[in-house]
């Protein structure tokens, strides 16, 4: 885009409007937050800046997001404190205190400054000096914009201020939780007992009954907020889902959607949270959407997507030797374990001497149709069964000769399988999550809260990890006090997430900026000799 | 410990609250005190201060360090001794990252693919190695990406690992702060092994990193 216009005179309000009328069609979401958040100027080049000594910065590198945050609202990262750019934090009148500031508190944000004006702001963006005159700090690039460029951008800047958010009232949060037509109906009661406990528990200790606490100019107070779950019950076929979803958003507007179960796919919905800048916090799915380019949904791990790539390390690191080795999975079409298989077959694809046969039984499939599938693996091959607990009780006889049989823990029921006695000694189990032993503390207590509160245990990893949802909103909302920015949310929690200590099924959590999953890895089991449930870990944690 | 009653973190933000009208009191009562303080630093808030190229502060100091005997995986996908990768004779600049970090990492790397380029033809004779804090998610095809994205040359290698075996290395460097967020930019520097390393905290500028090389390998 060429402006051969001489914007240089312009100032304002004035350069603004012609941003406004110039820019802004260009690109969708606007020119300023194709700048701001993905580095492309509205021409469609790459945004340039440079640092110190010739270092130079181009397209999405090069992006305010990267720093800043999608929120604007920056961060902390050890010393270095990036400060927040939305546009009420730029323009604010000098202060004394941060207290002083009728602005939501954030880490970053600096009250005893001049305020910017446009021209400032323009100077320290290209020049690196604040509005104080002074340079800003080594980490900030100076930015090649021309002034239409510039004034989109900051345009996008202002937008970015905090102010009413939909699901925000003075006085209730309001968040939705998702459940798909086909999940299963039982885990779906046990999770709707947790969220429903966790929601009365959360409300019943706000001080409801005493008079509200409101923030003032001098005193900065949490206001109560009473939270309000409102189930979105899906129905019918999933290319149905994201109208229905979007007639529950606009019926009540949500602040944000916590936990959830899923069935098949989870996509729809994944999409309609992304498209709607919605946060989708920790959904009980078996199969996520893997774009860690995505924002707005976290999960706690890749699910079957996880297994099959603990799977393929499995098969690397057991070096059968040269090839060729044939593998079959047996998945059910209709199942998230297509999707697994998929994953599973991309993964050796890349290995030489590997061949991979996969059986997509039909939905609706016999068992003797179940057992024809099995008995495709011969003799010195690799089974892997992407079954639920039905069709892993009703497996005939291991096939004879068969090298190694790997199972879904998820799909299969964990520790519960009901794997015939005469699979269990060659069957080894992908296994998302910390070993039983090592993870009976952490389990213990949703388990004990679950037990006062009378919520009876009928999917246990599901709930806890329910509970552990939960817990994680309730602890990021304490420490954004009021702050209330959707985007502000996922990036606290991204920031957060890693000082758990209490993280129930898993290890370790964590995520950061462009990660979307919690935890990375887990374990190969085998069951103990002598029969029982007790698995056994094959080896180490295993991050693919 | 973070897991808390729904109840107990409304307490503590009052409390919060409550030591921050104490404070007030204080600074009230400091008032008379601190006004002269307050209006010297705000005069020289309002001084023209001319645009200069800002000077990083960057504090440097002579360690010893023990090389902690841990496997890491390099971004090849080998699985290599540390000890074994910092003593072949090279001197080696160290640093720590990760590939999904959003502000400090970027610019340290983009100073070590400076440095390098600036090594010119003797960057080969010198060993940079990046050793990620956040092992779990940066596999060795995601070094690989990230290390081409800072145009990374032959002698600079990446390295991952097991979550243990990079928290050993960060504790034995002094670079551990519990977790990655927390982390702050340091560069260190070893002309040959045996040697005490040079610690660089904060962020140096490629030409203060090649002042430093030349000083140590010189000093030699």
């Amino acid at each position: 885009m060429k402006v051969v216009l001489p914007l240089r005179w312009l100032r304002g309000g004035a350069l603004l409007a012609l941003a406004a009328i110039v820019a802004v069609p260009l690109q969708a979401g606007g020119a300023g937050e194709a700048i701001y958040r993905h580095g492309i100027l509205p021409s469609g080049a790459p945004l340039h800046a440079a640092r110190e000594q010739g270092m130079r910065l181009e397209g999405e590198v090069a992006a305010c997001v990267n720093c800043h945050r999608r929120s604007g609202l920056g961060m902390i990262e050890g010393h270095v404190s990036i400060p927040p750019v939305a546009g009420s934090y730029l323009f604010h009148p000098r202060a004394a205190t941060g207290d002083d500031l009728d602005l939501p508190f954030v880490a970053g944000m600096r009250a005893d400054r001049d305020p910017y004006t446009d021209d400032t702001l323009a100077r320290a963006i290209r020049q690196g000096i604040g509005a104080d005159g002074r340079p800003l700090d080594v980490l900030m690039p100076r930015y090649d914009l021309d002034d239409a460029q510039m004034a989109a951008l900051i345009a996008y800047l202002k937008e970015l201020s905090p102010g009413a958010v939909p699901g925000v009232t003075d006085s209730v949060l309001h968040f939705a939780t998702i459940f798909t037509p086909d999940s299963d109906p039982v885990a779906r009661q046990g999770v709707l007992n947790v969220l429903t406990r966790f929601f009365e528990d959360k409300n019943h200790f706000t001080r409801a009954q005493s008079p509200r606490l409101r923030s003032s100019r001098r005193l900065r107070f949490k206001v109560n907020r009473h939270w309000e779950l409102h189930v979105w019950q899906l129905e019918g076929a999933p290319e149905t889902w994201d109208a229905q979803l979007r007639a529950f958003l606009h019926a009540q507007p949500v602040f944000a959607v916590i936990s959830g179960l899923g069935g098949r796919t989870w996509e729809p919905v994944h999409h309609f949270c992304e498209a709607e800048e919605l946060p989708c916090l920790f959904p009980n799915v078996d199969l996520p959407v893997d774009n860690e380019r995505d924002f707005d949904t976290v999960y706690f791990s890749k699910g079957v997507l996880l297994e099959a790539e603990l799977i393929a390390h499995a098969l690397r690191a057991a070096d059968a030797g040269p090839g060729p080795h044939r593998l079959v999975q047996v998945y059910r079409s209709n199942d998230v374990g297509a999707a697994a298989a998929a994953r599973l077959r991309a993964a050796l694809g890349q290995e030489e001497g590997w061949h991979v046969d996969d059986v997509g039984l039909a939905a609706t499939g016999t068992h003797a149709a179940l057992r024809s599938a099995v008995a495709e693996a011969h003799a010195g091959d690799v089974l892997v069964l992407w079954l639920r607990p039905a069709d892993i009780a009703a497996l005939g006889p291991v096939p004879a000769g068969v090298h190694a049989v790997y199972m879904s823990g998820r799909m299969g029921g964990l520790d519960d399988t009901p794997l015939p006695e005469a699979w269990r000694a060659s069957t080894h189990m992908a296994y998302p999550f910390d070993m039983p032993a090592h993870r009976t503390v952490q389990v213990d207590y949703p388990l004990g809260w679950f037990r006062i509160r009378q919520i009876p245990v009928v999917a246990q990893q599901v709930q806890a990890d329910t509970y552990l949802a939960c817990i994680i909103l309730s602890d990021t909302l304490n420490h954004m006090v009021d702050t209330f920015v959707r985007d502000y949310l996922v990036e606290r929690i991204e920031e957060m997430l890693e000082h758990r200590i209490l993280t129930g099924y898993y290890p370790r959590l964590a995520l950061a900026p462009n990660q979307s999953f919690a935890s990375k890895g887990g374990y190969i089991v085998h069951f103990s000799p002598g029969g029982g449930k007790q698995v056994v870990a094959d080896g180490e944690w295993i991050t693919p | 410990m973070t897991e808390r009653d729904p109840n107990s973190t409304q307490g503590r933000i009052v409390m919060r609250d409550a030591n921050w009208i104490r404070a007030m009191a204080m600074l009230a009562a400091a008032m008379l005190v601190s006004v002269a303080g307050v209006r010297a630093e705000s005069a020289d808030e309002h001084m023209p201060a001319a645009p200069r190229a800002r000077e990083p502060a960057v504090t440097s100091t002579s360690v010893q360090y023990v090389v902690p005997d841990v496997t890491l995986v390099r971004q090849d996908g080998k699985s290599v001794s540390l000890p074994h990768e910092m003593n072949d004779g090279r001197p080696v600049v160290l640093n720590f990252i990760f590939t999904t970090c959003g502000s400090i990492c970027p610019l340290m790397s983009q100073v070590l693919g400076q440095f390098q380029r600036k090594l010119g033809a003797e960057s080969q004779h010198v060993h940079l190695m990046s050793i990620s804090i956040d092992p779990e998610e940066d596999t060795p095809p995601r070094l690989r990406e990230y290390a081409s994205q800072f145009g990374a040359g032959p002698g600079w290698n990446h390295y991952t690992g097991t979550l243990t075996a990079s928290q050993q290395a960060q504790r034995a460097f002094d670079v551990y702060r519990g977790d990655k967020m927390s982390h702050t930019p340091v560069t260190l520097l070893r002309a040959a092994p045996g040697q005490p390393w040079l610690r660089l905290d904060g962020f140096v500028t490629p030409d203060q990193l090649l002042m430093h090389y030349r000083h140590l390998t010189g000093a030699r």
